[in-house]
């Protein structure tokens, strides 16, 4: 300590912050605040290639967006639907708009099909084939004789057995009404066109998500004025709404805490002094932090900086201290102070560092970046506190003596007095509370929880979803196969398990490429089945010459068919002719490995899709449920890392204090940890991985009440000033997450505000010798 | 007055320009019901077969619900038309559901439905009427260059002439306006009812 000068470390303190600055300037120029709320997840720990296709599938949904612009009349839907498109695209936010369905790439698709029609059977004519040749010219007649079998008629000439127009047909299993190009939807009142749209990048940029909401909002209100409506769903609105709330949040919890601060610095200290170097203690970590993450992860979530600038709070909670030291004795000043209570500090901060290790050890992206976040804010709040307190402080000496000193010194001596006078009712009442609450504490682990979404949203796109039934479901199966044939075959397994589960009305439909595409077996299979069933049997000369083609006309066409006999067309080429929902089933070989996605839509019957994957190369892969295990599980391995740390800190302070002190300081975190888990379960709280975390927050604060109480000795007074107040900002700040109306933050705030109320009221007990004035009477 | 008369049966001839009007004629001319009964003869005239495919049955429109298509000969088949939905006995169609529509609107005679989607021209004399539509809809234009009907106070007559040049042509005959759906009618309605 001989060492020690003030200005040397208060000019170290100084160049650091220079050089965080100068880092800042190059860090924070770059776009690095992130929204999505994917990027906050774990990675699936499942094989690799799930992965990959779930990182597909999540991509695409995270972009998409969804407008139903809905009138009394399916013309006047379409010409808003246009305005709205126009307006979308001077917006500049979509790199994909899709109204109208061009005429252009059907018929393109259309000619470069038509070649292998005598390859390409829909599984149905195939069927019919197979089983009974007729049924077909019966079906074929039905189609001629109709009054609206024009499209076919006029395809006649060039597929007088229909088969190709049949098979283009079943490319569209689900019957879409189309007007103009556009798909419209109907229901009781309205009917609704349909524009899809992709939004430019992936990223989801704060900025570009506030312009959709804007977008979507005046469009929607445009719509209303005009007599008509406007239904918009999708990935990044939910996103958008999200972060909004998280951005309102913010400020919500910073202004409130930082009020709440002020009036209690300011009441208690009488001078702005206190306050200023406060705000310069967390300011500095806040910052620090902000630019060492961005550093260090590239970019960070809105929701890590929400935690994260609470959690820095804390930070205040050492500048307390110093403050609330200078009531404690006649001849403070800083240098002293801060010998003294720099032990208490450090234990704090170690605890503090130790339980954000322990969300660093946590899988989840978010959590790590948060952990790292809140250590480096945290450390740099104390080294602010200590190197450059000592100097700012010099002269700092309240003359007053402020009530609330009065009234925490009344509290730490008549509060534990209290307690220990009615022990024997109290301990029973505490121990049925906590066994009673612990006992009701059900967990939830349910992903959906950590984003939260209007009650209106959630309606849009349900009712969106019940109208487009196109819209894919979150689940979908994985089919992967050594080779093309071996895929093939898997695929097509589980196609046909798929469609007896359809008729069961299990789900409303399902999409697998092998659907449309025969492998080159099954299109040598498919022509050999005309071969025999029509072009050698006679009966396509038969049938044909009923309808009333001339002779030449059939033998035009068995020319044609021989002619084709050893056409075959491959997968990719096959590819280039489908659309984007079904090039994207397709992931591709890899080294002789075969991947593919079958999408699924409207499933009512989840547990029976869970039944085929005991299918050759067959997995369901449902992201939502998949995470939740995750979460499940990993609130077990939290517990144990929570039981973990306590156990560390205990050993620590053992070491230090002895086995029977560190019993005693470690059971007030206990206590606050144990009563809190109780209020979950009484008050029915979310109880999930993330409360868990909360508590490890409650074990840094409670030891730093409890270690400070014990080192307190003949300054007890103002040490219970310095626990108060501390304990009343951190409340201030977590009790405003539970204001939160995503689940997990009012969660996270619920645990620690009732966590630390616990702890402030058991700390005084420590180190307490009995009062005066009890032992007088 | 013979002069007059010629006179009046010219005018009436040049009002097949004013085609407005022609429509707010016969639209009065056509009975109104809710319910059409009555058989048809379809005769189908397709380019590349040398006879014509001809077709006869019954046919049922229902103001709210729609068209029942029965055919009879020479293969038994049925067709279900609403607003929205087209339904054979191969299940849901793929046909452009303003097509069903239009449908329905021909053979109800509601003009004013069929001028959304087509130019109408037309005349109106006193034995008959006839009027030409022509499809405004670019997609629908490829399939049905164009659709003439022509009647008296009913219906008689509906002929489609496809762009590719194949012509459907469709007489009614014994029409009737009952009060009420038969029960095998209000079934099969029944299946379109989404």
């Amino acid at each position: 300590m001989n060492v020690y000068h003030p200005k040397v470390t208060a000019g170290i303190w100084l160049l650091g912050m220079v050089v965080i600055s100068i880092l800042g300037s190059q860090a924070l120029t770059r776009h690095w605040l992130e929204t999505g709320f994917l990027a906050l997840l774990p990675v699936t720990e499942q094989k690799p290639e799930i992965a990959k296709a779930t990182k597909q599938h999540n991509e695409s949904m995270a972009r998409n967006v969804i407008w139903l612009s809905g009138a009394a009349t399916s013309q006047e839907a379409i010409v808003r639907a246009q305005q709205l498109k126009q307006q979308l695209q001077l917006s500049g936010l979509f790199n994909r708009i899709v109204l109208e369905f061009s005429a252009q790439n059907y018929r393109e698709s259309y000619q470069h099909l038509f070649p292998f029609r005598y390859q390409l059977l829909d599984s149905q004519s195939k069927l019919t084939l197979t089983l009974n040749p007729k049924e077909l010219i019966a079906q074929n007649l039905e189609i001629l004789y109709s009054p609206i079998g024009q499209m076919q008629s006029a395809d006649l000439e060039r597929d007088p057995l229909l088969l190709f127009s049949r098979y283009f047909n079943a490319q569209n299993p689900v019957k879409l009404s189309v007007e103009q190009g556009v798909v419209i939807l109907h229901d009781e009142q309205k009917y609704w066109a349909v524009l899809v749209t992709d939004l430019q990048d992936t990223t989801n940029k704060l900025e570009k998500l506030e312009t959709l909401l804007d977008l979507a909002g005046s469009a929607q209100s445009q719509a209303q004025a005009a007599g008509g409506d406007l239904m918009v769903s999708g990935m990044p609105l939910f996103t958008a709404v999200g972060s909004r709330s998280a951005n309102q949040e913010i400020s919500t919890v910073g202004i409130g805490s930082s009020v709440g601060i002020l009036l209690l610095m300011l009441l208690t200290f009488r001078s702005p002094r206190p306050l200023l170097l406060s705000f310069l203690a967390i300011g500095s970590g806040m910052f620090s932090a902000l630019v060492l993450s961005v550093l260090f992860f590239g970019k960070i979530n809105i929701i890590t900086l929400v935690f994260g600038a609470s959690l820095i709070g804390v930070a205040d909670d050492y500048a307390v201290h110093f403050f609330c030291d200078s009531f404690g004795s006649e001849d403070w000043n800083p240098r002293r102070g801060l010998r003294y209570i720099l032990p208490g500090l450090f234990i704090g901060l170690l605890t503090h560092l130790l339980s954000y290790a322990g969300l660093g050890f946590s899988p989840f992206p978010g959590l790590q970046e948060m952990a790292f976040f809140s250590a480096i804010g945290l450390i740099v709040a104390w080294l602010t506190v200590v190197m450059l307190f000592p100097v700012l402080l010099t002269g700092f000496k309240p003359e007053h003596e402020p009530k609330i000193l009065k009234l925490t010194s009344y509290w730490q001596q008549h509060w534990p007095a209290w307690l220990l006078k009615n022990k024997r009712w109290l301990s029973v009442i505490v121990v049925v509370f906590i066994i009673g609450g612990i006992w009701q504490l059900t967990p939830r682990d349910d992903v959906r929880l950590l984003q939260s979404a209007p009650a209106e949203l959630i309606k849009t796109a349900d009712k969106i979803k019940q109208l487009f039934p196109l819209s894919q479901d979150n689940q979908f199966f994985l089919v992967s196969g050594t080779g093309q044939s071996d895929w093939h075959h898997n695929e097509q397994q589980l196609l046909k398990r798929l469609e007896i589960l359809k008729q069961r009305q299990a789900l409303k439909y399902y999409q697998g490429i092998s659907n449309y595409w025969p492998n080159e077996a099954s299109q040598r299979e498919n022509f050999q089945l005309l071969k025999q069933t029509f072009y050698e049997s006679g009966l396509l000369k038969q049938y044909m010459t009923d309808l009333g083609f001339s002779d030449t006309a059939v033998r035009a066409e068995r020319k044609q068919f021989l002619e084709a006999e050893n056409k075959s067309i491959a997968l990719t080429e096959w590819l280039k002719t489908a659309d984007e929902t079904r090039q994207q089933l397709w992931l591709g070989c890899d080294s002789g490995h075969c991947l593919s996605i079958v999408s699924l839509t409207g499933i009512s019957d989840l547990s029976a899709l869970k039944g085929l994957q005991n299918l050759q190369g067959v997995s369901l892969v449902d992201p939502v449920s998949d995470l939740s295990t995750l979460f499940a599980r990993y609130r077990v391995r939290a517990s144990w890392l929570l039981a973990g740390a306590y156990a560390l800190v205990f050993i620590g302070l053992g070491l230090k204090f002895g086995w029977r002190n560190g019993l005693t300081i470690i059971s007030v975190p206990v206590a606050g940890a144990m009563v809190s888990l109780a209020m979950m379960g009484w008050f029915d709280q979310l109880f999930s991985l993330f409360n868990l975390f909360a508590l490890l927050l409650v074990l840094g604060i409670g030891i730093d009440d409890a270690v400070f109480f014990f080192m307190a000795g003949d300054k007890r007074a103002s040490t219970s000033l310095a626990v108060t107040l501390s304990a009343l900002t951190t409340l201030l700040a977590f009790g405003l997450l539970a204001v939160s109306s995503t689940e997990i933050v009012h969660a996270f705030g619920f645990t620690i505000g009732t966590g630390i109320f616990t702890a402030l009221m058991c700390a005084p007990l420590i180190g307490f010798k009995g009062c005066k004035i009890y032992n007088d009477k | 007055m013979i002069i007059l008369k010629v006179l009046i049966l010219f005018l009436l001839s040049l009002t097949h320009s004013y085609a407005g009007d022609v429509q707010t004629q016969i639209a009065s001319r056509l009975a109104k019901t809710a319910i059409t009964n009555g058989d048809f003869q379809q005769e189908k005239q397709l380019k590349i077969l040398r006879k014509p495919l001809i077709s006869t049955g019954q046919f049922t429109y229902d103001q709210s619900k729609g068209v029942i298509w029965k055919t009879l000969t020479p293969v038994a088949s049925i067709l279900l038309v609403s607003d929205t939905r087209l339904l054979t006995t191969q299940g849901e169609q793929a046909a452009p559901a303003a097509f069903g529509k239009v449908f329905k609107a021909m053979l109800g005679g509601d003009l004013n439905q069929l001028t959304e989607g087509f130019s109408i021209t037309g005349f109106n004399r006193k034995s008959s009427w006839l009027l030409e539509l022509d499809p405004k809809d670019e997609l629908l234009k490829k399939i049905i260059s164009s659709i003439v009907l022509s009647g008296d106070n009913e219906l008689r007559l509906l002929e489609i002439q496809e762009a590719g040049g194949n012509i459907t042509r469709i007489k009614f005959a014994q029409i009737t306006h009952p009060a009420q759906l038969t029960p095998e009618q209000e079934a099969d309605f029944e299946r379109l009812s989404p």
